[in-house]
């Protein structure tokens, strides 16, 4: 028997379910006439269980698990990182060094492009970006710990 | 009826002096504005402005707000159609069939049509708004929990008809969506539920951090731009405008989306949400051609759009005729005629004449204001995909980041998009589809919560659903949909989503 | 909230800065103020708390930002307020949720996120009594009735709040306990709003809301006061009788209060507490409670420190009373 997708698919979802149970483990369940906050959660978690078995029966009519075709992982991983370390400096540096340094990486480390155009690019969108959120909507954008 | 004519006249009157009409652009620009760039949704947008309005009288300030308001439902869908981030939670649904019909390379038709039908919808609206309010707010308040709760069992089930993928698949994005629904304070019993001890997760998590992470940032994991640079979607102008074969299909979704939207959008609550998810089930549960949503059908555009301004403008009845806020946005409204020294309430037509029919009349005039706003920019709108899209992503990202957080000022909204992201990517790779997900999302909170509301006014006897006119009636409904669907099961007449299913399983 | 002070405040502030910590502390506030608004757009918090932001702005001379961080019931607000850093710059808009998380959080053996000893009150901008309200369609016509009647048929009249130990839970518990009347049936919905909306739908027939957010159905005959939680008649409805002259002790406001996070310097509190004072007997920010049909109810650093130890023990019992449910 062949590992196909729907196996891999089917089985993450019965964990899932099963994981909801475990952590639903002190709520209430309620009765039928008065359901409590556990109630609902516990039903759709054996739902989810259900239906990852079935997707499993029927994991035949689904592609190889091999088949699946991994090629952009590699530029997602990277993507995802820059995302991540921006997001954890953005409330810290502020909106404008953070999303500036963030394209410039995706650009220059990612895509390869000439640091100048990289350069002149994020600049000139975080800053346009900047003016729009903070002078005509008047929102406040998160700002840098250098200039208040 | 002559004297509602009269009175709208003298509405018009007072909506066409020119600082009045001055302050229905500005309120159309900045709405528009506020709606085109994720995040500010028109929430934030309204109530950070609201200050700007203290220098005006009251009509001028509630013409602008309203204007603000509106503007931002025709904006939204410009995102979603353009770059898959949904500006907000309306237009959600638009992502699917609006992004896909821009793959193809007809975009600015996905704009046109969108802006159109808010048009439609939103005219509509008010000619409804205009003739027949009162009555319908009387409607509007026997909208109960019962009612309710009946009314998001028609929304499970349409669920079904969300997604192109097998029922089993559909249903599971489904159950993943109502359980990401359930996080947060249980508002019956003040328990947490996995909320790991975040207040930040204790109103649970919102639609737009989902829809953005799956959808916006889902899609740009999965396309590398190596295999993108090169193709650059750049349609000549005359290509931008919907051809008459895309109008045809277009003009039944956009009336049946404008009535079920007003319909849905004077309900007070939450509810107005699930009109455009609604419309798009609708559309295609009855079009001759289900196989083309989800590859850019226009009337998975033309309805939901259509869907959404609706209930914009729905939402306006209640608030108007009974003081009611249907919803945050409306509430937001009434405060600021409040502090305007005008209280929004059943007296408000007849102690606030001019201020009542000078702010219809200037929804008329501010729908004409936004369509002749927001055509031409079609054209600059679609020129943002000329950018290559190496230099496009990073600029999605960024929007993607800063739309989220601005929503809450909360970055647990932004890592809640980040995870998003990565399980779109992994759903996208295992051939799921997230819109059901999505629409879960939406239901658990408010069905759970009706459901048990209703059970508190019964003491815990489900005859309630029954006993209500509205109720039944919505039950009647949910029963002859499933009374139908067993028929065809029962018959092995294989519906086209079996068929398409096995398409699908076999070509995988 | 305009930028172009904005950047005067920073330049301001650099100057101050530059000029050394002894000149910086005299020039207090040097640069723009936060205020942290706990609750969404469209409540009374945010209507308060607007207004409130631009009076000051008036009497500091320097910008005051309303920033929005609503969530889990204030609770999200409170947790920042008490985080930021107690220099004075950032302050908190808060109303009488404040003072029950700490109850609700040891009544679920959680680890209280925020204590009352995390903030400084500095000062209690509006304090709207709260109403017993009935829907139209209900016979009740007075206090008396609606008592005698729910001490006939306990558990079976429904009242709608806000949300549970919510503002507009809590008096109805704490009009139980001091009328003797067996508990009602409690139907929570998620804001006051929808708890109204409820109310006037017919689908819970009691409710407690504040005046302001009522006056306009109870002019228009679809809502019926039964009596006011407040110390004395509220003056858009003299007609109404307080609780406390029909012999039972409660009192309830629904409050807006201004706080400063623990370990503020003294002198930037008093400094504080003097001009919230000044912003709020402003007439800009006097008329925008009146057009919002909020009475206004000022009380100073000291009289609102003294209240709010009232309120909060009023809050604290009335949580215990209503336990855990479900």
């Amino acid at each position: 028997m062949t590992l196909r997708a729907d196996h891999v698919a089917g089985g993450a979802f019965v964990v899932f379910g099963i994981l909801i149970i475990a952590l639903s483990g002190d709520l209430p369940a309620g009765q039928l006439s008065m359901p409590g906050s556990g109630f609902l959660p516990k039903i759709v978690a054996v739902l989810t269980i259900i239906l990852g078995l079935a997707l499993i029966v029927r994991a035949s009519e689904s592609p190889t698990f091999a088949t699946i075709a991994w090629s952009d992982g590699a530029h997602a991983a990277l993507v995802t990182v820059i995302a991540v370390v921006a997001t954890a400096l953005y409330t810290k540096l502020g909106f404008l060094i953070t999303m500036a340094s963030m394209m410039i990486a995706l650009l220059i480390v990612v895509e390869r492009r000439k640091p100048l155009h990289a350069l002149a690019y994020s600049a000139a969108v975080v800053l346009a970006t900047y003016a729009v959120f903070v002078y005509v909507l008047k929102t406040p954008l998160p700002s840098s710990p250098f200039t208040y | 009826m002559e004297a509602t004519l009269l009175s709208l006249a003298h509405g018009f009157s007072v909506a066409l002096q020119p600082d009045n009409l001055w302050y229905a652009f500005l309120g159309c620009l900045v709405g528009t504005l506020v709606g085109v760039l994720p995040g500010i949704g028109p929430l934030s947008g309204i109530s950070i402005l609201l200050p700007v309005t203290f220098g005006l009288n009251a009509t001028q300030a509630v013409i602008m707000l309203a204007g603000i308001y509106y503007g931002s439902q025709y904006g939204g869908s410009t995102t979603s159609i353009l770059m898959r981030i949904p500006g907000e939670a309306a237009s959600v649904i638009t992502c699917i069939d609006g992004n896909a019909m821009a793959r193809r390379g007809r975009a600015g038709a996905a704009l046109c049509i969108a802006a159109v039908g808010s048009f439609v919808a939103g005219t509509f609206g008010l000619l409804m708004l205009t003739v027949i309010a009162p009555p319908l707010a009387t409607i509007a308040l026997r909208f109960g929990p019962p009612e309710y709760t009946a009314l998001l069992v028609l929304g499970l089930i349409f669920l079904a008809y969300m997604s192109s993928t097998s029922l089993v698949r559909t249903l599971l994005m489904a159950c993943l969506g109502l359980v990401f629904g359930m996080i947060g304070i249980d508002n019956m019993t003040g328990h947490f539920r996995y909320s790991f001890d975040l207040a930040e997760l204790g109103d649970g998590i919102g639609i737009v951090p989902v829809a953005v992470g799956l959808f916006g940032l889902g899609e740009i994991l999965a396309t590398p731009s190596k295999h993108v640079t090169g193709e650059v979607i750049s349609p000549k102008f005359r290509e931008m405008l919907p051809t008459r074969q895309e109008w045809r299909e277009a003009i039944w979704p956009i009336g049946r989306g404008s009535l079920l939207g007003f319909l849905i959008g004077i309900i007070p609550g939450s509810a107005h949400i699930i009109s455009s998810f609604l419309s798009y089930a609708l559309e295609k549960r009855i079009s001759k051609h289900p196989e083309k949503f989800g590859k850019g059908a226009v009337a998975g555009v033309a309805g939901p759009e259509s869907a959404n301004n609706g209930a914009s403008t729905g939402a306006f009845v209640p608030m108007l005729s009974l003081g009611i806020p249907t919803g945050p946005i409306t509430a937001v409204l009434i405060g600021a005629l409040m502090i305007h020294g005008v209280p929004a309430g059943p007296q408000l037509v007849s102690d606030h004449r001019d201020l009542f029919w000078g702010f219809v009349a200037s929804m008329y005039v501010g729908n004409v204001m936004l369509l002749a706003l927001n055509l031409p920019m079609v054209g600059l709108f679609v020129s943002v995909l000329r950018i290559p899209y190496a230099y496009l992503y990073p600029l999605i990202i960024m929007f993607c980041i800063v739309g989220v957080y601005e929503v809450n000022h909360s970055i647990v909204d932004v890592w809640i998009m980040l995870i998003m992201g990565l399980i779109g990517y992994a759903l996208r790779k295992f051939s799921f589809d997230p819109a059901p997900l999505v629409l879960g999302l939406v239901i658990a909170p408010i069905f759970e919560q009706s459901l048990r509301q209703s059970l508190i006014m019964s003491n815990g006897n489900y005859f309630i659903f029954f006993d209500r006119p509205i109720a039944l009636g919505l039950m009647l409904v949910c029963a002859i949909l499933l009374g139908l669907s067993a028929l065809s099961f029962v018959l092995k007449r294989k519906d086209w989503r079996d068929r398409l299913a096995k398409v699908e399983a076999g070509e995988g | 909230m305009d930028r172009r002070t904005f950047v005067i405040g920073t330049a301001a502030s650099t100057a101050a800065l530059a000029a050394g910590p002894a000149f910086a502390q005299e020039a207090f506030p040097s640069r723009a103020i936060t205020v942290i608004n706990a609750f969404p757009p469209g409540g009374v918090n945010d209507i308060v708390t607007r207004p409130f932001a631009s009076a000051l702005e008036a009497v500091f001379k320097q910008p005051c930002v309303v920033e929005t961080k609503a969530g889990a019931g204030g609770q999200v607000g409170a947790q920042v307020g008490a985080n930021a850093k107690p220099d004075g710059y950032t302050l908190l808009s808060h109303n009488n949720g404040i003072s029950g998380y700490e109850e609700v959080d040891k009544l679920f053996g959680r680890q209280p996120k925020t204590t009352r000893g995390d903030f400084i009150p500095l000062a209690r901008l509006v304090a709207d009594p709260v109403l017993l309200l009935v829907n139209d369609q209900q016979p009740y016509k007075t206090a008396k009735e609606l008592i005698d009647d729910a001490k006939k048929r306990p558990e079976t009249i429904v009242y709608s709040s806000g949300g549970l130990y919510g503002a507009t839970h809590l008096p109805v518990v704490l009009f139980e306990k001091a009328t003797g009347i067996p508990k009602m049936r409690h139907l929570p919905t998620n804001g006051g709003g929808p708890a109204i909306t409820a109310l006037l739908g017919n689908n819970a027939q009691v409710s407690t809301q504040t005046v302001s957010a009522t006056l306009q159905h109870v002019k228009a005959g679809k809502l019926r006061p039964l009596a006011s939680f407040g110390g004395t008649r509220s003056k858009s409805l003299p007609d109404v009788p307080t609780l406390k002259e029909l012999g039972y002790d409660v009192e309830y406001y629904l409050w807006v209060g201004i706080f400063a996070p623990k370990g503020t310097p003294a002198n930037i509190v008093s400094t504080l507490s003097g001009a919230i004072e000044k912003a709020a007997a402003s007439d800009a920010f006097k008329a925008a409670i009146a057009n919002a049909g909020l009475e206004p109810g000022f009380l100073n650093a000291a009289g609102f420190a003294k209240f709010w130890a009232d309120d909060a023990k009023r809050s604290d019992e009335a949580v215990k009373l209503i336990g855990r449910v479900g």
